[in-house]
C-alpha cells in the first residue's frame, strides 16, 4: 500500500509529464494563419463625461471602415489602465494602442517613438501647449514615448450662494483666502459638512490638489533638471499653510475621500470649495441638481508670493506598443484624433482640451495664426457654454486656463519618478500626516524627502531620469 | 477465516493486489488537475515572485538585474510598510477571534430547530456567496464619510449630538475597524458552518455522559466540546488566519490603505507598489514577507491538529 507522500508525488509526475506534454506540442492549436485584415485595438479609459464615449466609439469605428481597418476600442476605469498595462507589457500582448490619463512615461521602455507623428502634427498646427509636450517627451532619453490629443483645467468649484453670504461672491482668489473664509462659512452655512473641500486622501483629486498648493507656495519635487528639491522652506510653508486650512476648514472626511467623493460633496451641498474639472458641473446640469444655480468657477488660486498654478486634471497620453503588429496604422489613427479635435471638445462637453490649439483652428487659417485662432475658437465656446449654462459665460474663465496650468513634474518633465511618487501617494500622505497632526510638519516633510530620493535614486539608475547632482 | 476461507471470499477474475493498484491510479488521476491547479495558479507565481523580490524588475520593463535582498531591507526601513505589518497581525488576530466567537454562537444557535431555519441558514450564508467587490461597495457607502446610514441612524437615535460625526474611512482607528467589520461579516459564514460540522459531529452519548456526571456547561463546554472540536477548530482558524494574512480586496476596496497609508497590510501594500507605483521588486518583497511565518504557522497548527484528533 503507497503512503500519502508517494501518492502525491505520483500525481505530481502526472502533471509535470501534462505540462511537458502540452509545452512541447504548441502547433496542435493554433489558429491558420489566414490573409490578416487591418486591424486596430485601443485601449481607452471610460471618460468622467460619458457622452464623449458614445461619440468616440462611433467615430473611431467609422474611422477605421474609412481607412480598412477594424478597430477595437475597449474602456476600463480610470484606476485600471496602470495595471492594465503593466499586464500587457508583461505577456508583450494586448492592445496596440493604450490611453494613459497620468503619466506613461514608466512604460517608455516598451513604447516606440513618436517622433515621426509628433513632427507631423507640429508642421500642420503649430507646436503642442508646454504641459502636453511635457508630459509625454522626455529630454534625457530624446524620445516622444506618448502622444497627447487632450488635457483638461482644473478650475476652484465654489458656491455662490456661500461665498456671496460672506461677502465674496466672486470666490476665493488667493489660498489665504480659504483660510479667512472657513471660519464664515461654518457660521452662515453650518449644515455644510465640510467647509473647504480639498481631498487630503489616496486618489487622484487630492494629488493634484496638493500639488497645486506645494507650487503655488514655491515648492516642487524636483527642479527643471530633475533633482530633488523637495526638502525646502517653501514646501515646509506649504504644508504649514495645509496644516492651518486643515485646522479651520477641513475635517477627517477629506482623508477617505476617492475621486469622486469631492463631486458628491459639492453636489450634495456638503461643501461650499472643491478643486475639480467641469465634470462634476456637468453632473449637476444633466440631473438638474439643486447646487446648480450656485455653481460657480475660479481660476488656479495663487500662492502668498502670487504663484498661480494648478496642475492639468487628466492629461491624455496614448502610447503604441512596440509588440503591436499595427504601428502604422495606429499612428494615423492618432494623428486623425487630434485632427478630431473640436468634435473631441465638444463631444466632452467642453471637458477635454485640446493639446494643439491649432487642431482647433478655423479652416484655411494660415500656419503662423493657427495657435491664435485655436485659442479663439476655444475662447468663443467658453464664453458662450454651447451645453446650457446659465449665464452662458460661467465657463469664461476655461479660456485662460492655459496661463495657470501646468504638467506634472512642473518646473520640470514628467518622467517615472514623478509617476511613481504619484502613484504611491508620497505627497498627499505628507500633507495629511502634517496637516492630521500625524507627524510634524518637518517630520514628515523629512520622510516624504527621503522616499522622493529613493525613488528617483532608483529610476536613474534605470538611466530613465537625470539630474541628482542637486538633490536636497 | 482461514487463508483458503479469505482466497475463496475474493471476487472471482481478480486479485485483492490488482484492484488496489487499479485504485491507486484512478487517485493519481483524479488528484492531477488539483494539483496541476495548485502548481499553476500557486506555486509557480508564488516561484515568481520570490524571484522578483530579488531583483529591480518594473512594471514598464522585462529587463531587470538581481540585487539581492535589498528590496527587503529597503521596506523594512520604510516607516509604511511596519505600519502595514502591524496592521496585518492586528487585523487578522482581531477579526479571527470575532469570527470564531460568533461563529461558535451561529453554529450553536443553528443546532436547535426554530421555524423559519433554512431561510436564517441560506441568509448567514449570503455573505460568503456575494461577490466581495460588489459586497465592498455597498459597505463604502455605508461607511461613506458624509453619507454614512451608520451615522444617520446614531444621529436620529440621539447617540451623535450636534457637530458630532464618526469619520469611518478617515480615522486611522475607525478605519481598521471598518476593515475588520467587513472582514468578519464576510468570514462568519464560511466560519459558521465549519464549526456547525465540528459541534454536530460530537457524538449525543458523550454529552449524555457528562450531564450523567453532573457537568455544568462550563465543564462540559472546555473539557468536552472544545478539546473534541480541537481538530476542526484548528483547521478553520488556519485556513481563516491564511486568507486573511494574504487579503488585500477590502483594505484596498474601502480605504486604499489610507487615511495616509496607515491602514495598509501587506497585501494591499505590495499592489500599490508593485503594481500601481511601478516597483514591481519591491512590491514582490512586500507580498512574501510573511511567507516563512506562514509555513511555520500551518506546519505547527495542522500538527497540533492532528494530535488533537479523537480516535
Amino acid at each position: 500500500m503507497q503512503s500519502r507522500r508517494q501518492f502525491i508525488l505520483k500525481g505530481a509526475k502526472l502533471v509535470a509529464v501534462g505540462a511537458a506534454a502540452a509545452s512541447s506540442g504548441p502547433t496542435v492549436f493554433v489558429r491558420g494563419a489566414g490573409a490578416a485584415d487591418k486591424q486596430l485595438k485601443v485601449l481607452q479609459w471610460a471618460h468622467f463625461v460619458p457622452a464623449y464615449d458614445k461619440w468616440f466609439d462611433p467615430w473611431a469605428k467609422a474611422w477605421g471602415a474609412k481607412h480598412g481597418v477594424e478597430v477595437t476600442v475597449d474602456h476600463v476605469g480610470f484606476a485600471d489602465v496602470v495595471p492594465r498595462a503593466t499586464a500587457e507589457v508583461a505577456a508583450q500582448s494586448g492592445h496596440d494602442v493604450h490611453m494613459f490619463i497620468g503619466l506613461a512615461s514608466a512604460f517608455e521602455e516598451h513604447v516606440i517613438d513618436l517622433k515621426e507623428v509628433s513632427g507631423a502634427l507640429e508642421k500642420k498646427y503649430g507646436k503642442p501647449v508646454e504641459l502636453a509636450h511635457r508630459s509625454t517627451y522626455n529630454p534625457f532619453t530624446k524620445k516622444q514615448f506618448a502622444l497627447s490629443d487632450m488635457w483638461v483645467p482644473d478650475p476652484g468649484n465654489y458656491h455662490k450662494k456661500v461665498w456671496t453670504d460672506i461677502g465674496m461672491p466672486n470666490g476665493p482668489s488667493t489660498y489665504e483666502d480659504l483660510v479667512k473664509a472657513a471660519p464664515e462659512i461654518k457660521k452662515v452655512a453650518p449644515q455644510m459638512q465640510i467647509p473647504i473641500g480639498i481631498g487630503l486622501s489616496q486618489d487622484i483629486d487630492s494629488n493634484m490638489a496638493v500639488r497645486n498648493i506645494l507650487w503655488c507656495h514655491g515648492g516642487s519635487i524636483q527642479d527643471a533638471e530633475g533633482n530633488v528639491v523637495l526638502n525646502s522652506p517653501e514646501t515646509l510653508k506649504a504644508i504649514e499653510y495645509t496644516k492651518r486650512l486643515y485646522s479651520v476648514g477641513m475635517n477627517q472626511a477629506v482623508l477617505s475621500w476617492n475621486a469622486a467623493s469631492n463631486n458628491q460633496a459639492f453636489n450634495a451641498q456638503e461643501t461650499s470649495y472643491i478643486l475639480n474639472s467641469i465634470s462634476a458641473y456637468r453632473t449637476a446640469q444633466d440631473n438638474k441638481l439643486p447646487v446648480l444655480e450656485n455653481y460657480f468657477f475660479v481660476p488656479a488660486l495663487k500662492g502668498p508670493t502670487g504663484i498661480q498654478r494648478a496642475s492639468e486634471h487628466v492629461m491624455s497620453g496614448y502610447v503604441v506598443w512596440k509588440f503591436s503588429k499595427n504601428q502604422d496604422v495606429a499612428k494615423q489613427f492618432l494623428m486623425a484624433l487630434v485632427e478630431a479635435s473640436r468634435e473631441s471638445m465638444l463631444a466632452s462637453k467642453l471637458y477635454n482640451f485640446p493639446s494643439y490649439y491649432g487642431a482647433v483652428a478655423d479652416p484655411g487659417t494660415p500656419m503662423n495664426k493657427k495657435a491664435e485662432s485655436g485659442a479663439a475658437w476655444i475662447a468663443k465656446q467658453c464664453n458662450a457654454d454651447p451645453f446650457g449654462s446659465q449665464p452662458p459665460d460661467k465657463l469664461s474663465l476655461l479660456a485662460s486656463a492655459l496661463s495657470w496650468s501646468t504638467n506634472l513634474g512642473y518646473p520640470g518633465f514628467a518622467n517615472p519618478a514623478e509617476g511613481e511618487i504619484f502613484d504611491t501617494y508620497v505627497i498627499t500622505d505628507m500633507f495629511a500626516k502634517a496637516a492630521t497632526g500625524a507627524l510634524s510638519p518637518r517630520d514628515a516633510l523629512t520622510e516624504a524627502s527621503n522616499r522622493a530620493k529613493e525613488i528617483f535614486a532608483k529610476w536613474r539608475k534605470k538611466k530613465m531620469v537625470g539630474g541628482g547632482s542637486k538633490d536636497r | 477465516m482461514t487463508t483458503t476461507e479469505i482466497a475463496l471470499a475474493r471476487p472471482r477474475g481478480t486479485s485483492g493486489h490488482a484492484l488496489s493498484r487499479r485504485d491507486i491510479r484512478l487517485g493519481e488521476i483524479l488528484l492531477a488537475p488539483a494539483l496541476a491547479y495548485i502548481f499553476l495558479l500557486v506555486a509557480l507565481p508564488f516561484l515568481l515572485a520570490l524571484f522578483l523580490s530579488l531583483t529591480n524588475s518594473s512594471a514598464g520593463s522585462l529587463e531587470f538585474s538581481f540585487v539581492g535582498l535589498q528590496n527587503f531591507r529597503s521596506v523594512m526601513y520604510s516607516p509604511v510598510f511596519r505600519r502595514a505589518l502591524t496592521n496585518t497581525f492586528v487585523f487578522t488576530f482581531l477579526s479571527q477571534l470575532l469570527v470564531i466567537v460568533l461563529g461558535n454562537i451561529l453554529a450553536r444557535a443553528l443546532m436547535v430547530p426554530f421555524r423559519g431555519k433554512l431561510a436564517v441558514r441560506f441568509l448567514i450564508l449570503l455573505p460568503w456567496a456575494a461577490p466581495i467587490s460588489l459586497a465592498t461597495l455597498g459597505w463604502l457607502w455605508i461607511f461613506d464619510s458624509t453619507f454614512s446610514v451608520i451615522n444617520w441612524v446614531l444621529k436620529v437615535v440621539g447617540w451623535l449630538g450636534p457637530g458630532q460625526w464618526y469619520y469611518w474611512l478617515g480615522d486611522p482607528v475607525l478605519g481598521m475597524i471598518a476593515i475588520i467589520t467587513v472582514h468578519v461579516w464576510r468570514m462568519l459564514p464560511f466560519s459558521t458552518v465549519i464549526l456547525l460540522a465540528g459541534l454536530t459531529s460530537i457524538p449525543k452519548e458523550v454529552h449524555e455522559a457528562a450531564d450523567l456526571d453532573g457537568a455544568g456547561p462550563l465543564a462540559k463546554a472546555f473539557q468536552i466540546t472544545l478539546p473534541m472540536m480541537l481538530p476542526i477548530l484548528t483547521v478553520a482558524v488556519l485556513f481563516g488566519v491564511v486568507f486573511t494574512f494574504t487579503d488585500m480586496s477590502v483594505v484596498y476596496l474601502l480605504t486604499r490603505g489610507g487615511p495616509f497609508n496607515s491602514t495598509h497590510v501587506l497585501a494591499s501594500l505590495a499592489f500599490q507598489d508593485g503594481v500601481l507605483g511601478g516597483d514591481v521588486g519591491r512590491g514582490a518583497a512586500v507580498a512574501i514577507f510573511l511567507v516563512p511565518l506562514l509555513v511555520v504557522m500551518a506546519v505547527v497548527m495542522l500538527r497540533l491538529s492532528r494530535r488533537a484528533e479523537v480516535v
